[in-house]
């Protein structure tokens, strides 16, 4: 889990945030209030007088007089003491009980997780209302006894955030590292466990006092409250009750109650966007246009070239970014490639290096709100930027296929195999049930797979990786596409399965005569399986040729620096065997 | 055109809408009224006739059972199961002359034997007012329509207990039976309709053929509607589903108005203080009479009235009501609001600081109002302090728990019934049991009733004043409002009328 | 997977055992006095006397208790002390109004959440503003606010609907689709918002993984992605949000059936709890939380059907 924890500049992030900002004046302003309402209240808020009986406002009595000729405005302040601390009780005590008993269950595992677990069952099945009214009838009308019991009931909010934070930083190796290290288990828990809790439980808590407020309401309302304390819930309905009469009397707890619970329920959702970075993007509207860096990057260095094939990709000067703030952020700067009919080409760089996202972009599948802001990317004689969906949806799996990096993750868990690869064949390619069954079954088995019935039946998480790997290379292959884009189509995969899943790639590349656009960060790969390289570095594609030419004499600091990384040798014959 | 969910759903509420529109119309006027539905503030406690409760629930069993006798609106005794009624010289034997020819609803035949027996098992019952026939030593049949009750002493309101649920006549089927609590079988207008009633919510009664007195079937079907919430029950007026209720709070009655109803006046109860512990048992301030009048010269009464019931009541310091014997009109400003005079007395008792009490407080009533009386006393030195009471509120209260305490009292239409509510030594709401010899030589002569007993009770009332048993604040108008189809006649001393005294407008 | 059901009905049938042990003394300890309510305010020594003896209130508590789990294992849950109703006819008849509204309105806020929730998710623009909206007014409006609002704007002014009471659908489903529609807009309208933010929540998290690009790069539509990967995918953790809302809206149904006076499980809940009423409140302790056992249990079924992960393992 790796929330940011709160940093100190969480207030000044907080009050930068459109809602979060009034939210949180309003709150500090309720809780001042709170505090300072004793003395705050002009009158004694249960002092009656005949005479203040449904008094319209006046200059002494600014909200005027409630059915027993209490001043309503003190009563408003002082109740918006009990009000929050009625939901601070709540908080508390859920807090407390929620939080040790998701740090036990979490840290110690085993029966106290068991027991942990039932417990939770046991209050979330509990009828929090009935328990409530019982409670009330055993113990007297306490608003802070009902309110520590609707704590108790809503503990399990806090558990499960804190049980599900201490179990993954259980998993993280400082925590082992700590453990063996021999430092005791409090002082674990105080430095590393609770710190990675801190920020679920700030961000639970606006939520838990606000159903607190109103859980005090709904009691007051219902007749359960203590009538001693004047609470908003409580003025609420004693308003409703002489509605008919003075209406205003339901509009001034309302008020405070509905703001109160906004506010809170706002700084909730603030602190949740800065707490954990989900803080939405400006509307386009509002964003500054994008702009390219001020300074021109250096043209891309270009070995000669003898191939003269046509060409079926081309990429001039593709800027990608992404929305950010109130502005961009730009991945890749300038990016320039040309893949040739039958070519396999190798997009070489470090990770972050803008090569995948350049494979996406011709793909047309940027990630949420990403954008080519700039340049152009021809294939097959049409320009892709600015293709409408229908268009590029006609291109996809068509003539452009796509194989992932991570196999695993790129088949949908929720499927088996056979639903997710036939269903793009009936849809985009029109077969029929039958024979995308009988195309995927072929495909299964061409790709190497011993039991395609078995895997056909079957869902994703029963492969292994490399078996995953071949079932996404026979569903990419399976229209016969012009190009394919593998991005990095072996790193996740064990050593000999990479040989493998090449030999593979190979084999499919000679029998289909496609192209190829091969993201990778391994000159190794580069080396064993392309015709041609292109290297990027930092957005830009900065040298580019064949891929003898490359590797012999590379010109730019950045390739002499990636070649100068891997283990010399000549590329490694076939595997053998590795072919069924 | 495949129909949209979307236009499906604009078809159902379109035909949904113009059955609303006319669903709970009252009917057009010529035809008799098909239903009357009734919305009742209390729910139903049993229908088992031997444990029943009256006064707010009164209306459940007048529906399905008939009693040995009735009162009218204005309290006046009529025939009822028994159609003749006398008392020997003594006043201590009655006779009752039975209707012949009743069946129960379960078709068992009604005779003197069964009304022997019912009259007994009410008694011995665990009715909250079973003591009405505490003073019924022996009950016999002399023949099948026949029934001499035998008296240890005078009850001069025995004959309007009989016309409440002592006089209550259920089937010997129902004694013993397990369900009797859920299952009435009685002789009444109205039996049980027990496929849609929905207990604690819904009571619906189809009448009765060959009912004896057929004038009192009113309506083929009614239906109470039990209101556990005030709002609630203010909403179903507002929106026209009830013909008849009677109000939570006088707060309403603006309300019902302007919703088109008719609303009923009549004063029903007294709220105020109950100075219990007048015998200074257990606070010893409260024993001495100049407190209790302090007390009662501390209390604003007019403006008590105006804030927490809107006007609609009476000020008064006796707890006899307008229609009883013993009220005296110049009794009801026998104290009138002057703190300084009850500091004066306060000071006279030995009490120049002022005197603290310590009230139960519970959330029947509003916190507002206790703070108001509470805020009003504390001018005159009287502080009250309040102790949370919840559901133990009742038992501790008839337990002796507090010397004082605020309550509303029936005002019973006999002084008789008043003095066995709240006065006689083992009365439930004389809780301390205090006795005075001047109060029980007062009640011997009301036993005996007449002019003398008439005359007794207004000098018991005006020796209650005096002495300041009581602080009450005001008689409270009790409020039954009803639609344009229907009308009703008040009951006095009740909060609701007769069920035969809920009429169709025709 | 029948051992699994069999496994979550026993822990189910443990917890509903400790529950009705809590309950049952809480209640009890706390209510003295219950023999002179059930009497009536003015009734005598004699009177409470009687009713102690006939409901064995005179005995001990652990006494008491045992012979009410002895029979309450029978399948006899008593009669309420007061009313002397059976409380299994008592709790089940009303518990069926109670559960039609409890299911109308997650049905409505699963429906509308998850359409909003979707809309919210793909479009962002107004679905995303209103779902925002929503479930902030969601959470700060309470349920009787609402309820009141609705019964005085629909009930009292305009008079489409009743105001208060249930009509049972045999009698007229007319009639039953009126006298729910209030207080089920008024449960539905507080959790819209919510289960709509999950919805698109998870619906957000899922458009991010890697298969949906894969799938997408096959030249499948977008709308079919998300209306058959997307959805299905998502489905889990709103169908976990939908479960716990069943659970809230049958707290909530409290209030909700209080301000229009529906006979459902409220009033009776409340009623017996105030007056102390122990057989009728322990009916509707067991009854709820059998109810919310099966719930919870249901949906994780449900659960497994949807994530073969799950339901295979």
């Amino acid at each position: 889990m790796s929330t940011p924890a709160s940093s100190p500049g969480l207030v000044p992030r907080l009050l930068r945030h459109p809602l979060g900002s009034p939210a949180l004046v309003f709150v500090v302003l309720a809780v001042a209030v709170a505090v300072a309402g004793r003395w705050l209240a002009p009158h004694d808020p249960t002092a009656t007088s005949v005479a203040l009986v449904m008094a319209p406002p006046s200059a002494e009595h600014w909200l005027g007089g409630d059915a027993a000729g209490r001043d309503v405005l003190s009563r408003l302040v002082v109740a918006t003491t009990y009000s929050l601390a009625g939901g601070m009780v709540v908080a508390a005590l859920a807090a407390l009980s929620g939080v040790t008993g998701g740090l036990a269950a979490g840290y110690f595992g085993g029966w106290v997780d068991t027991a942990g677990a039932w417990l939770t069952a046991l209050v979330m099945s509990a009828p929090a209302m009935v328990i409530l009214l019982a409670a009330r009838t055993a113990f007297g009308p306490s608003l802070w006894l009902s309110m520590a019991v609707f704590g108790a009931l809503i503990s399990p909010v806090y558990y499960r955030v804190v049980y599900n934070a201490v179990r993954a930083v259980c998993g993280e190796p400082y925590v082992d590292a700590a453990r063996t290290s021999g430092l005791s288990t409090p002082r674990i828990i105080a430095r590393h466990v609770l710190l990675a809790v801190r920020a679920p439980v700030i961000l639970v808590s606006s939520g838990v006092v606000a159903a607190g407020i109103g859980m005090m309401a709904a009691l007051d309302f219902l007749g359960l409250g203590s009538p001693s304390t004047p609470t908003w819930g409580q003025m609420l309905s004693e308003g409703f009750y002489d509605m008919a009469r003075n209406p205003l009397l339901v509009l001034w707890p309302s008020l405070a109650l509905g703001l109160t619970m906004v506010a809170l329920v706002l700084l909730g959702n603030a602190l949740r966007d800065e707490l954990e970075g989900t803080s939405a993007p400006a509307p386009d509207g509002r964003r500054a246009p994008w702009r390219p860096r001020s300074e021109e990057p250096p043209r891309v260095i270009e070995h000669g070239d003898a191939d003269e094939r046509p060409v079926l990709l081309s990429v001039r000067d593709l800027a990608v970014a992404y929305p950010r703030g109130g502005g961009w952020t730009t991945v890749v700067h300038r990016s320039d490639l040309t893949v040739r009919r039958g070519q396999v080409h190798g997009l070489v760089g470090e990770s972050g290096s803008g090569k995948s996202q350049t494979a996406f972009a011709v793909l047309g599948l940027l990630g949420q709100g990403g954008r080519a802001v700039a340049g152009s990317i021809v294939f097959g004689g049409q320009e892709l930027t600015g293709l409408d969906e229908a268009r590029m949806n006609a291109l996809r799996g068509r003539r452009i296929a796509y194989v992932p990096q991570e196999p695993m993750s790129n088949l949908d868990p929720a499927f088996t195999v056979g639903a997710q690869f036939t269903d793009p064949l009936r849809v985009v390619l029109g077969r029929s049930a039958k024979e995308a069954r009988r195309t995927a079954l072929d495909l299964l088995a061409r790709v190497g797979i011993p039991d395609p019935e078995r895997v056909y039946r079957s869902y994703p998480h029963q492969l292994s990786g490399g078996m995953a790997q071949r079932v996404l290379i026979a569903a990419a292959v399976a229209a016969g596409p012009d190009l394919l884009i593998a991005d990095e189509p072996t790193t996740a995969l064990d050593v000999t399965v990479q040989a493998e899943v090449l030999d593979l790639l190979r084999e499919l590349i000679d029998e289909l005569d496609m192209s190829v656009l091969l993201v990778t960060h391994s000159f190794g790969v580069v080396a064993d399986i392309c015709d041609h390289v292109s290297v990027m570095s930092d957005g830009t594609v900065v040298e580019s040729g064949p891929t003898r030419s490359v590797l012999a004499g590379p010109r730019h600091p950045y390739t002499r620096e990636l070649l100068a990384a891997i283990p010399r040798g000549n590329p490694r014959p076939p595997l053998e065997g590795a072919r069924p | 055109m495949k129909p949209s969910p979307l236009h499906a759903l604009a078809v159902t509420l379109a035909a949904l809408l113009p059955l609303t529109a006319c669903s709970n119309g009252s009917g057009s006027d010529s035809e008799q009224p098909e239903e009357l539905v009734v919305g009742m503030p209390v729910d139903l406690t049993t229908w088992a006739a031997a444990d029943a409760a009256w006064g707010n629930e009164a209306l459940y069993h007048q529906a399905v059972y008939d009693t040995l006798l009735r009162t009218d609106a204005q309290g006046g005794v009529e025939p009822g199961l028994a159609t003749e009624w006398s008392y020997d010289e003594s006043m201590t034997r009655l006779t009752l002359e039975l209707r012949e020819g009743v069946t129960f609803s379960d078709g068992t035949a009604f005779d003197a034997e069964v009304a022997v027996q019912n009259l007994l098992r009410f008694r011995d019952g665990a009715s909250e007012n079973a003591a009405n026939l505490s003073s019924v030593v022996e009950a016999e049949a002399v023949d099948a329509d026949t029934v001499e009750l035998t008296l240890d002493a005078p009850d001069p309101a025995l004959l309007t207990y009989l016309s409440h649920n002592a006089g209550l006549q259920a089937s010997p089927e129902t004694f013993d039976a397990e369900d009797a609590q859920v299952r009435p079988v009685g002789s009444g207008p109205y039996v049980l309709d027990e496929e849609a009633t929905v207990v604690s919510s819904r009571y619906v009664f189809t009448a009765r053929e060959d009912y004896w007195d057929p004038e009192v079937q009113l309506y083929p079907k009614i239906t109470m509607q039990y209101y556990p919430d005030a709002t609630a029950m203010l909403n179903a007026v507002k929106g026209g589903q009830v013909n008849v209720t009677n109000l939570h709070s006088s707060s309403q009655a603006a309300d019902a108005e302007s919703a088109g109803y008719d609303v009923h006046l009549s004063p029903v109860n007294w709220k105020g203080l109950i100075l219990a512990d007048r015998g200074g048992e257990v606070e010893e301030a409260v024993g001495d009479v100049r407190v209790r009048q302090a007390i009662n010269h501390a209390l604003d009464r007019e403006a008590l009235l105006d804030a927490m019931d809107h006007g609609y009541g009476e000020p008064t310091a006796q707890i006899f009501g307008p229609d009883s014997e013993a009220y005296a009109e110049a009794l009801d400003d026998a104290y009138p609001y002057d703190p300084d005079r009850a500091r004066e007395l306060l000071e006279e008792a030995g009490y120049p600081d002022g005197i603290t009490l310590v009230q139960p407080q519970t959330s029947f009533t509003p916190a507002s109002e206790f703070e108001l009386i509470a805020g009003m006393l504390a001018e005159s030195g009287i502080d009250v302090e309040a102790e949370h009471v919840g559901s133990t509120f009742i038992g501790d209260l008839l337990g002796g728990a507090w010397p004082t305490f605020r309550f509303a009292l029936n005002q019973e239409p006999l002084p008789w019934m008043t003095y066995r509510l709240a006065i006689a030594p083992d009365s439930a709401w004389n809780v301390y049991d205090v006795e005075d010899p001047t109060v029980e030589k007062l009640a011997e002569r009301m036993r005996l009733g007449g002019e003398d007993g008439a005359a007794a009770s207004r000098e018991l009332n005006e020796y209650l004043v005096e002495q300041a048993w009581f602080a009450p604040f005001y008689r409270l108008q009790g409020i039954v409002v009803t639609d344009g189809s229907t009308d009703a006649t008040h009951k006095v001393g009740y909060a609701m009328p007769n069920l035969w005294d809920i009429v169709p407008v025709s | 997977m029948i051992t699994y059901s069999v496994k979550r009905l026993l822990s189910g049938a443990a917890l509903l055992a400790v529950l009705s042990v809590i309950t049952f003394f809480a209640l009890r300890l706390g209510t003295q006095g219950v023999a002179q309510q059930i009497a009536g305010q003015s009734a005598g020594p004699e009177a409470v006397a009687l009713i102690e003896e006939r409901y064995g209130l005179d005995r001990p508590l652990a006494q008491q208790f045992l012979s009410w789990a002895a029979s309450a294992l029978t399948g006899d849950l008593g009669r309420s002390w007061f009313t002397g109703q059976p409380v299994t006819e008592a709790v089940l008849s009303r518990l069926a109004v109670t559960v039609n509204l409890a299911v109308g309105s997650v049905a409505l806020t699963g429906a509308l959440g998850v359409l909003l929730g979707a809309l919210a998710a793909t479009r962002r623009g107004w679905p995303d503003r209103l779902v925002q909206v929503l479930s902030v007014l969601g959470q700060a409006v309470p349920g009787f606010v609402l309820a009141v609002g609705l019964v005085l704007l629909f009930a009292v002014q305009l008079r489409w609907f009743p105001a208060t009471g249930y009509t049972d659908p045999s009698d007229s489903v007319g009639g039953w689709i009126r006298s729910l529609t209030l207080p089920v807009l008024a449960l539905a309208v507080g959790s819209v918002g919510g289960v709509a933010q999950q919805v698109r929540g998870s619906m957000l998290d899922v458009l991010r993984r890697d298969h949906v690009r894969t799938l997408r790069s096959r030249g499948l539509p977008r709308r079919r992605v998300l209306y058959r990967y997307v959805l299905r995918n998502a489905a889990g953790p709103a169908l976990s949000v939908l479960g716990l809302q069943f659970v809230i809206i049958l707290s909530a149904a409290v209030v909700v059936e209080q301000v229009f006076s529906i006979p459902g499980l409220g009033p009776v809940a409340l009623t017996s709890t105030a007056r102390g009423d122990a057989p009728l409140v322990m009916g509707v302790v067991l009854v709820t939380g059998a109810l919310v056992v099966l719930v919870n249990l249901l949906v994780d079924l449900l659960q497994a059907f949807l994530n073969p992960k799950v339901r295979l393992s």
